[in-house]
């Protein structure tokens, strides 16, 4: 018998092109996406020297000390600076056409013409008014104490002192964040398994479908015939799961870190908690499918959201404002799990994650039967 | 008895959908529930399957009482529901296959048994159509073979007929007397009349969750003072004639309007040739004429004072 049925089942959900849309292609469309729009991101975000001007007049060639600061600051392969030096009729016209950001000109003191504003030229200025001030400090301390220059002041100028240090919690030299947007995207896609937990429901509760009913006239326990359909939605999901986890992994070159076991344990407790979050929704609430279907992707959309799907930060703003959602939203100890796996080099994180899963699914299942273990209804 | 309900009521709040219902149905019958839409046939249906909580009474099928967990009673029960409760995804073959499967776990049992169903609903050209490429007729076909692959003993079809075409209506009449002929009993729901005319033995006739009259469709007819109805095509009936009709033998009532007279008469004989006689002595011109005997529509319409598809 329970072959008949996870056979049918498995049928039932395999051709329902629009359950494996939502399941599969849509998860599969938007880690492509996600893909195509970090690498955007991350190019913007990629330091490029700035293009400036410097007028090359005699007050210019007689500083030594700041025609030796450009020049620095011009050099080497993370150089903040792309010098032109020109005449000011020059500059300007360089300026005009947006091949410079701005240029600088020596008199009296030292001056930045720009056009525009923007990031380049508030970096631009923020350079030359910090070095303004070191000129400055130097020269008040060497008339106030003129001793102080053979004491090391020009050393201890050029020194930065940081009074902050930074303690590195996990394994990772350089931590990628765009990975937890990917991982959010797994957990979108097991709780999409409620869909399967809805359906499986739907047919076997005689008050939410005429099908049900006739299978509650059938000779066969409910309960033996939701575990052989919940069993058929999970074996689709996971293997729907596992499609999209190697599309990351092998397509998009997403790290999920080297602990296969226990990655595909995430999968197999998200897909479960998935499933059985869409059973409890659908037995719970007393309405039409298209209202469920509503109320589990709006649920869904808002747990990615909190754990970081569409705001990075938001995963830390909720663990530490609200630290009790954290603990119990499922897309975000679904990421977290993953995340755990990824930077952490001890598994305790990533074991609270699945204990807290494994918990949720256990307390979806069991209210879930509660519920339809009724097996009259008061009106169908 | 194959079923028997005793003092049957059912509340939904404060409304009384089953009020004390009582039927009992033999082996081999083909039973009838008639009522109008509400009048609580299906809700009946539903108590007898413990598809439904119900307030107070007793259900027995095959003698035993019925639960929801009574799997050697519900193994020998067919259910054809009113709306067609099939699966999409699955095709003819498969439907069946699986609804069959819940009964029959044997394959080379179930198989020829879907095979059989498949011939006795005619849907053998539509085995691997999915259900939204058939029509109307089609699919209701197919939910009844989904209701009867496993051979029940007791078949039950709730409204089997509503919006099918008269030829597939015409089929799935004449398929609910084939199976009760190979020996199934049968409880057939329906507020049209004419079908459970057609094809029960014995009819229960419901109204506001109560039996309002119960027996064959002769002992039902029997049960009121309409003998015979009469309609005929008259020209000119003057008001005089009109009350020396009403004096005629077995009279009940006479209307006339836009030169039809229709005259309803209590029990009686030669009541046709009384006013053909009538009109032959007073020289009344007249036309078509009909005569009708009471259906069931009457016999509501006496016992409850409404139609029966109000």
């Amino acid at each position: 018998m329970f072959w008949h049925i996870f056979s049918n089942r498995l049928k039932c959900i395999i051709r329902d092109k629009q359950l494996v849309f939502w399941t599969l292609v849509f998860p599969l469309i938007l880690a492509t996406l996600f893909s195509m729009t970090l690498i955007n991101i991350s190019k913007q975000e990629a330091f490029k020297s700035i293009d400036i001007a410097v007028v090359n007049n005699e007050a210019y060639q007689k500083d030594v000390g700041f025609k030796n600061f450009l020049t620095e600051a011009s050099q080497g392969d993370n150089k903040l600076f792309n010098i032109n030096l020109t005449t000011k009729e020059e500059a300007e016209k360089l300026l005009d056409n947006g091949k410079v950001e701005g240029y600088i000109t020596v008199e009296t003191q030292i001056n930045l013409v720009v056009k525009n504003s923007g990031l380049n030229q508030t970096i631009i200025k923020s350079v030359l008014d910090e070095y303004n001030q070191t000129v400055s400090a130097v020269n008040s301390i060497v008339t106030d104490n003129p001793t102080a220059l053979q004491n090391g002041l020009l050393e201890d100028v050029g020194k930065r002192i940081e009074f902050t240090k930074n303690i590195q919690a996990g394994t990772k030299e350089k931590p990628d964040s765009a990975v937890n947007y990917f991982y959010t995207l797994i957990a979108m896609a097991c709780l999409y398994g409620s869909f399967f937990g809805l359906k499986e429901i739907t047919d076997i509760q005689a008050d939410l479908s005429k099908r049900a009913a006739r299978l509650n006239v059938a000779p066969v326990h409910k309960l033996k015939v939701l575990v052989s359909g919940l069993c058929a939605g999970f074996a689709v999901l996971l293997l729907e799961i596992s499609i999209l986890l190697s599309y990351l992994v092998f397509a998009m070159k997403v790290d999920f870190g080297d602990q296969i076991g226990y990655i595909l344990l995430t999968c197999f407790v998200g897909c479960a908690t998935g499933i059985s979050f869409g059973a409890i929704v659908s037995a719970i609430i007393k309405k039409r499918e298209g209202v469920k279907t509503a109320i589990l992707i709006g649920a869904t959309m808002t747990a990615c959201f909190l754990s970081g799907m569409m705001y990075g930060n938001m995963k830390y703003i909720v663990e530490k404002n609200v630290p009790i959602l954290a603990y119990i939203n499922p897309a975000a100890l679904i990421t977290d799990a993953f995340y755990a796996l990824y930077y952490y080099d001890t598994p305790t994180r990533f074991f609270t994650n699945i204990g807290l899963l494994s918990g949720l699914t256990v307390i979806f299942c069991l209210v879930t039967y509660l519920i339809i273990r009724r097996q009259k209804y008061a009106s169908i | 008895m194959i079923v028997s309900v005793k003092n049957l009521v059912k509340r939904y709040g404060e409304l009384v959908a089953l009020d004390h219902l009582s039927i009992e149905i033999k082996e081999g019958e083909i039973f009838g529930l008639l009522g109008p839409n509400g009048s609580g046939k299906t809700t009946a249906i539903n108590c007898i399957l413990s598809l439904l909580n119900y307030d107070k009474g007793e259900i027995k099928l095959f003698d035993k009482p019925m639960a929801p967990d009574a799997y050697d009673i519900k193994r020998n029960i067919g259910v054809i529901m009113q709306d067609v409760a099939v699966f999409e995804e699955l095709t003819v073959y498969e439907n069946i296959d699986y609804f069959c499967g819940l009964y029959i776990s044997d394959k080379a049992t179930r198989k020829k048994l879907v095979e059989e169903a498949i011939d006795f609903v005619g849907l053998n050209e539509f085995r691997k159509f999915y259900p939204k490429k058939l029509s109307g007729g089609l699919l209701r076909r197919l939910n009844i073979a989904c209701g009867i692959a496993h051979k029940p003993k007791l078949i039950i079809l709730d409204e089997p007929t509503v919006a099918v075409d008269p030829q597939s209506r015409n089929n799935i009449l004449a398929g609910i007397k084939k199976l009760n002929e190979e020996g199934a009993t049968v409880i057939y729901t329906s507020h049209y009349m004419e079908e459970v005319e057609q094809l029960c033995s014995r009819i229960v006739i419901m109204d506001k969750g109560k039996v309002i009259a119960m027996g064959s469709k002769d002992e039902l007819k029997a049960m009121i003072k309409l003998g015979e109805k009469i309609k005929v095509e008259v020209f000119d009936l003057s008001s005089s004639y009109l009350a020396n009709i009403k004096q005629l033998p077995n009279i009940n009532s006479v209307e006339y309007t836009e030169n039809n007279l229709v005259i309803k008469y209590d029990k009686g004989k030669n009541n046709l040739n009384t006013l053909l006689d009538f009109f032959r002595d007073n020289e009344i011109t007249y036309g078509r004429i009909y005569s009708e005997l009471p259906t069931l529509n009457d016999v509501f319409l006496e016992i409850t004072g409404k139609e029966l598809r109000d």
